[in-house]
């Protein structure tokens, strides 16, 4: 007799090919959800939230889609994180990873379909992601020795990346922004020391990059407006009265002038916190918490700027990129670490007054103002220059370039289709799928601008045959270009990421032949 | 509102996020996203222009009421539902923030361009192509805009006073416009900083909102007004010439600490000797203020306990010291900026070298009833700020009179920001729909097509002012054209008197900021709607 029940209650199971559809369909389904962002033509989708205030965001970029998206099926949840390790790793190509392993899955159905076993084209699928690579690595460009090249290099990566956002029109400008801000920071990877700061109004061509570190907060009332050559303690304290941290703690006295006698006791030990802070030998303070009245009154007195409220990002980034560090007791004076920088003055953005540190100990630091018609350009415009920073300085550490425009899908694919003919048996099948979804990729990005992909793809193909071509798709002209003279380029790194995550998550997915949905844990009945 | 309620109706059902999209779904999102849109350039359409009528918009929850014709604040309080819509609410905001007026023009110019894009679309163009031919055609239009407009300096009064007018013709304050049109220029360039010429910022004028007597008696003070009365237990100050003001951050109130304290009483000879003392503490606090010489006391709000109280108004009554009270935190920065002083926390510090100087501080009653407020004036080394004290008959005019002042005092910024002056009445509408018209023809492709289509789509603003005007718009705007093909580039639409003019000549003018950065505003915003083919909703 069978045993009727493994499985507690609530908790279900899918086998074997049920289980196998699920996945693929719920896969496809997010595929197919992003595809049409991808690409300079690609569309935005308009994220509507259910929650309170019904906050609503417009954006293409794959990563911010697929991470607010609610999601039941297993096999959505994997391209979902490959997307998100995507963009931690390499930040841009969150979109052509999941359409990748989407496209690979449904070759993979048709040949479940005909009695191929799924580990037989995991194994064909492994070679061709290993010839894929193979093939990049043979066309990547290098120009790392030559500073000049490099920079162009740089600049053409932003532009394609940028290209495919709202950013496009002025996509010079913002490459340029973007290259310039890596630059800077001379080979880390520490997007920290770059803050984006956006404020409504104006046009997206006025954002400007900016050496130094912008705090969106106001100088306290009948303090210096600026400041050359300052120290800066940056603090995280209470500034009033220091309290006996016990519950209910209370005084008894019996009479006013005790009462008042209190009070300024009170007063004092305020008073003498703040000129402990004084003893610092500082002209800046800057506190993460209020400082209230009667502090910033001392402090106006002494000369000290004051900054209250500033909050938990910005008091780290500003001792990050002064060099100090955040304080919270200043009885040693000499053992606080204070940050320098060379000015401190409030300027004016749009309509608003902030204060602008130059000159700071940690050169590398800079800020890009984005400026823009509404808060959904912002956002968005901060999401594509996010992409780009990342892929810049993945780019700056490895240097290694390809073109873009599906010109390497197209070399991966010829490659892959070659080793198909070369390899015997059923892993054949496999590779050659493989090759057909690298396929996909072009033919997408020709469909999202409305062209004939079929057409074009065949006509790619075709060139390709030839050695040494730079063919890919022209989006503006909606014809077969050289990518190499419209300057159209992409970091292998983002390629190598896209190729490899994409394999494994279908691999993964594919390997998949059971899925047991465990019960819910129940809420204990406390009654 | 019936528009409103259509805009509400067309929300879609929430897609789910694990069903297949085809390309049928696409092109039904977008037009769903178009007409949602539409309906709301629709709910502000009839509000444009000198002879628009206003809305007047009744809030559910608390049952208040407001009326506006101020496109920003009616889109404000619509509250869409779809997505797209909101997108136009924003739109009207932005162009709030950026130009302060033509929040309605934004509005409507979107709309419009929406709907010739959706024919656009319908005839098989690529949205991307479209958004891009909407880019270019943004940029050659504000290109033609700047060729048409005429500069002006500050120092023209006249050419700032006409555009602010133009701005305060179409609100319900209109007929006040010759009185609040001066008053906007004044007071804008009062606060113009000499050293940075260009910039203005709004919030060194603060309009102080009273009820009572009409809008007639809005007037611009030099100085500052508090819209309270002056604290007084009797016999205290009203009126206080030669003043010497000191704004405090403390309380002259008996001492309470931070830490919980109680004072016990054992016996009736202590009661009365802790009454002494807090007389005691409170007379030596004010003999301190009295030792410098200070006649004026301004005490910020506090919420630990109690600004001032009776016993303490007494005794400052008796100093001769006039007292507002419960001013607010924000203010303090203003109010120190106006006078010159500095805010004073604690009573150690009360010097004579934190006071500001005024020549009279005096509460003023408005009529009769309960309106007094308290004004400041002649202050010694006043800052660049100033007040505007405006007056309305009921709540709903002095609404609608603040607003329209804000819209008149965004116009003189724009002029202070950028200098140049274009014509009103849809005369630049219509030369820009001529000139892009005449721009299509030498484009190739589909581009020349979306341009000569976006070029009609403009000329919806003299269709709609005449149409509200109760003219023909058909013959108005083909009258319009002609006149603009013969060369009268500022010919436009004179609504008070039925027919087409020089609109220069009729001395309305707006900033050409307005212009431009409604077409930018517009287009972008229409360009985002149509780049979206999906709405997916999320956590």
């Amino acid at each position: 007799m069978a045993v009727e029940k493994i499985l507690k209650d609530d908790a279900s199971e899918e086998k074997g090919e049920r289980a196998r559809m699920a996945s693929f369909i719920g896969a496809m389904a997010i595929a197919d959800l992003v595809k049409t962002t991808l690409g300079p033509k690609g569309m935005d989708k308009i994220l509507q939230s259910t929650g309170r205030g019904q906050l609503v965001t417009v954006t293409n970029d794959g990563a911010t889609i697929l991470k607010s998206l609610h999601i039941d099926n297993p096999a959505a949840k994997v391209l979902v994180d490959i997307s998100k390790v995507q963009d931690d790793e390499v930040g841009d190509g969150t979109t052509s990873v999941v359409v990748l392993a989407g496209e690979l899955l449904r070759e993979a159905e048709k040949l479940v379909n005909s009695k191929i076993h799924p580990m037989t084209i995991i194994s064909g699928y492994r070679m061709a992601a290993d010839a894929a690579r193979n093939a990049l690595l043979q066309k990547v460009v290098d120009n790392k020795e030559d500073a000049e090249k490099f920079r162009s290099d740089l600049m053409k990566i932003a532009m394609t990346t940028l290209s495919s956002k709202i950013l496009s029109q002025d996509k010079e400008h913002f490459a340029q922004l973007a290259v310039d801000a890596v630059m800077r920071l001379k080979g880390s990877t520490n997007l920290e020391a770059i803050q984006i700061i956006k404020k409504p109004g104006g046009s997206l061509k006025d954002s400007f990059l900016d050496e130094g570190f912008i705090l969106d907060k106001k100088i306290g009332i009948g303090q210096p407006k600026r400041i050359e050559n300052a120290k800066i303690l940056v603090a995280n304290t209470a500034m009033d009265t220091d309290k006996v941290k016990i519950y209910g703690a209370r005084v008894r006295v019996d009479s006013m002038s005790k009462v008042a006698e209190i009070e300024a006791a009170e007063k004092q030990k305020m008073r003498e916190k703040v000129q402990k802070i004084i003893g610092h030998g500082i002209n800046c303070f800057i506190n993460r918490q209020l400082i209230y009245n009667f502090p910033e009154e001392l402090f106006a007195d002494a000369g000290i700027l004051a900054i209250e409220h500033a909050d938990f990002d910005g008091i780290e980034r500003l001792a990050l990129v002064t060099g100090g560090e955040i304080a919270s007791t200043f009885d040693n004076p000499e053992s606080v670490k204070l940050g320098h920088c060379k000015l401190i003055e409030e300027i004016m953005i749009g309509e608003d007054k902030l204060i602008h540190f130059s000159g700071c100990e940690m050169g590398q630091a800079c800020t890009i103002v984005l400026r823009g018609a509404s808060q959904h350009v912002l956002d968005e415009a901060d999401r594509s220059l996010h992409d780009a920073l990342c892929v810049l300085s993945q780019t700056v550490n490895d240097s290694r370039v390809l073109l873009g425009g599906g010109w390497p899908e197209m070399i991966m694919a010829k490659e892959v289709d070659e080793l198909a003919r070369k390899t015997p048996g059923k892993k054949s099948l496999a590779i050659e799928a493989f090759s057909k979804s690298l396929l996909a990729i072009p033919t997408i990005i020709a469909d999202n601008a409305g062209l004939d992909s079929a057409e074009l793809v065949a006509q790619l193909r075709a060139e390709h045959h030839r050695e040494g071509c730079n063919a890919g798709i022209d989006v503006i002209t909606g014809s077969v270009g050289d990518m190499a003279a419209l300057g159209i380029s992409e970091s292998f790194k983002v390629k190598q990421a896209v190729l490899l995550s994409a394999t494994e998550a279908a691999e993964m997915i594919l390997r998949v032949d059971e899925i047991i949905t465990c019960a819910p844990r129940r809420r204990e009945d406390r009654m | 509102m019936a528009a409103a309620a259509t805009a509400a109706a067309v929300v879609p059902s929430s897609s789910k996020t694990e069903t297949y999209t085809d390309t049928k779904r696409k092109d039904d999102i977008r037009q769903a996203n178009i007409s949602a849109a539409r309906a709301v350039a629709d709910a502000v359409r009839t509000s444009l222009g000198p002879k628009g009528l206003d809305k007047m918009i009744s809030s559910a929850s608390d049952n208040s009421v407001i009326i506006t014709n101020d496109g920003a604040t009616i889109l404000n309080h619509l509250n869409p539902l779809q997505p797209a819509a909101k997108m136009l609410v924003d739109l009207s905001k932005s162009q709030d923030s950026a130009a302060g007026d033509g929040t309605t023009t934004v509005v409507v110019v979107a709309g419009s361009l929406l709907r010739h894009c959706s024919s656009l679309l319908s005839s098989g163009i690529h949205p991307t192509v479209i958004s891009d031919a909407l880019h270019k055609t943004s940029l050659k239009a504000v290109d033609i805009l700047t060729a048409m407009s005429v500069p002006v300096e500050l120092s023209d009064r006249e050419s700032l006073i006409k555009s602010a007018s133009t701005s305060l013709n179409s609100k319900v304050v209109s007929q006040y416009s010759s009185l609040l049109a001066p008053l906007a220029v004044d007071a804008v360039l009062s606060v113009v900083d000499p050293q940075k010429p260009d910039l203005v910022d709004l919030r060194d004028i603060k309009i102080v909102k009273k009820l009572g007597g009409t809008v007639d008696d809005t007037e611009m003070v030099k100085g500052l007004v508090f819209d309270k009365k002056v604290s007084h237990a009797a016999g205290g100050p009203t009126r206080v010439e030669n003043a010497k003001i000191a704004v405090i951050q403390f309380q002259i109130s008996p001492p309470k600490t931070d830490i919980e304290q109680s004072i016990i009483v054992s016996d009736y000879s202590q009661m009365d000797r802790i009454l002494k003392e807090e007389r005691n503490y409170i007379l030596g606090m004010i003999k301190k203020i009295k030792a410098t010489g200070c006649n004026v006391l301004l005490i910020q709000k506090s919420i630990l306990r109690d600004a001032v109280t009776d016993l303490s108004l007494h005794y400052l009554a008796k100093a001769k010291i006039l007292v507002v009270k419960d001013v607010e935190r924000e203010d303090i920065e203003f109010i120190t900026k106006t006078l010159n002083c500095l805010p004073i926390a604690n009573i150690e510090h009360f010097r004579v070298e934190k006071l500001g100087h005024a020549d009279l501080v005096e509460e003023v009653s408005l009529g009769s009833g309960e309106g007094k407020v308290v004004k400041i004036t002649g202050i010694k080394d006043m800052g660049r700020t100033t007040t505007v004290l405006v007056r309305g008959s009921n709540q709903l005019v002095l609404d609608e009179a603040d607003r329209s002042l804000h819209d008149a005092l965004c116009v003189v910024r724009c002029l202070v920001n950028k200098r140049f002056l274009i014509a009103g009445g849809g005369a630049p509408e219509i030369e820009l729909s001529r000139q892009l018209g005449a721009w299509s023809k030498v484009l190739h492709g589909m581009e020349g097509f979306c341009v000569k289509s976006f070029a009609e789509a403009l000329e919806v603003i003299p269709y709609t002012l005449a149409e509200n005007a109760g003219l023909n718009p058909i013959a108005i705007v083909t009258e319009l054209r002609n006149r603009h093909a013969q060369g009268e580039i500022n010919a436009g639409i004179n609504v008070r008197k039925g027919q087409i003019t020089n609109i220069l000549e009729e001395n309305v003018v707006q900033p050409l900021l307005v212009s431009t950065s409604a077409i930018m505003l517009a287009t972008e915003c229409v360009r985002m709607i149509l780049k979206i083919d999906d709405i997916v909703t999320v956590r």
